[in-house]
């Protein structure tokens, strides 16, 4: 009965860790036919898999991978960079506006401190 | 994550969500490019093209969707080199992940299904209940049975199909 649920269930999880076990031939009898499984109801899945088994040597993807990851975090870091330069660019007027209040209070501040103190 | 993006438009979360999918990707276009160099470079494309488009479109299915960009990538790459084939800009593939709309749990759902199963055609019937009920591997099932990989695969996914159409369909009559 329990094995009979598997053919209506759907899983939408994507293990890298588990992929490259069944890539590589290592994965147990339970994680392959998870994979199998996956394969057999997602075709996006499938292909993936099919593509990957076209890598000579499934090690190489592996590197890709993390290649790939370090790349696109480099391009996430220099979109933030650009983000907050538009955003200094964008506010460059406020920011100097608050700055100069800020100078003129405190030398108002302290233009007052130095009158109240000094000696008639 | 995308939510998460939404509320803060910290693109550090593109960048946590896109990593992962990247063996996916990279198997999808290695499918279409057999070639490791160019797959590497396509996901590479992907992800910018993904980094620029996430944050004015509203993506539901993150999955479909970067798989939609990554075949239409590869799709016009191939085109450019055969220059004859047709690039759709919709994934006509099936994402079934989604798709569940019975209870797999209740007893009634599961005889209908044992019945259905019958109505499946020879190879589907016999594919599917080796895979699912014996949990054999598709080589074990291309040994046991002498159909090609391509065909096990075929009717598992064919034969899973089905089996969820007539079970939709009797569910339905009751």
């Amino acid at each position: 009965m329990s094995d009979l649920k598997n053919i209506l269930s759907n899983s939408n999880i994507i293990d890298e860790q588990l992929f490259q076990k069944y890539l590589a031939g290592t994965a147990s009898a339970e994680e392959r036919f998870f994979v199998e499984n996956q394969m057999a109801e997602d075709d996006i899945v499938n292909e993936a898999i099919e593509g990957l088994q076209n890598f000579k040597d499934p090690q190489l993807a592996q590197t890709y991978v993390a290649q790939l990851n370090s790349q696109l975090q480099k391009q996430i870091g220099k979109r933030k960079k650009r983000q907050f330069n538009k955003l200094i660019k964008e506010q460059s007027w406020t920011i100097i506006a608050i700055i100069v209040v800020l100078t003129i209070s405190a030398i108002a501040y302290f233009t007052i401190q130095l009158l109240h103190h000094s000696p008639r | 994550m995308l939510e998460k993006y939404k509320l803060d438009q910290d693109s550090q979360w593109i960048g946590i969500l896109l990593q992962r999918y990247t063996l996916l990707l990279l198997g999808v276009c290695m499918k279409y490019l057999k070639n490791e160099e160019a797959a590497k470079d396509a996901v590479q494309q992907v992800f910018l093209k993904a980094i620029i488009a996430l944050p004015k479109t509203n993506v539901e299915f993150l999955k479909s969707w970067l798989y939609s960009i990554a075949r239409n990538h590869c799709l016009m790459q191939l085109r450019d080199k055969t220059k004859w084939v047709t690039i759709s800009t919709e994934a006509d593939i099936q994402d079934n992940s989604f798709f569940e709309p019975f209870d797999t749990n209740k007893e009634q759902t599961i005889l209908i299904l044992e019945k259905a199963l019958l109505d499946l055609n020879p190879p589907q019937e016999t594919c599917v209940k080796l895979f699912y009920l014996e949990k054999k591997s598709y080589q074990e099932i291309v040994a046991a049975t002498g159909f090609s990989l391509l065909q096990v695969k075929s009717y598992i996914q064919n034969g899973k199909r089905n089996l969820k159409t007539l079970v939709i369909q009797k569910l339905q009559q009751l």
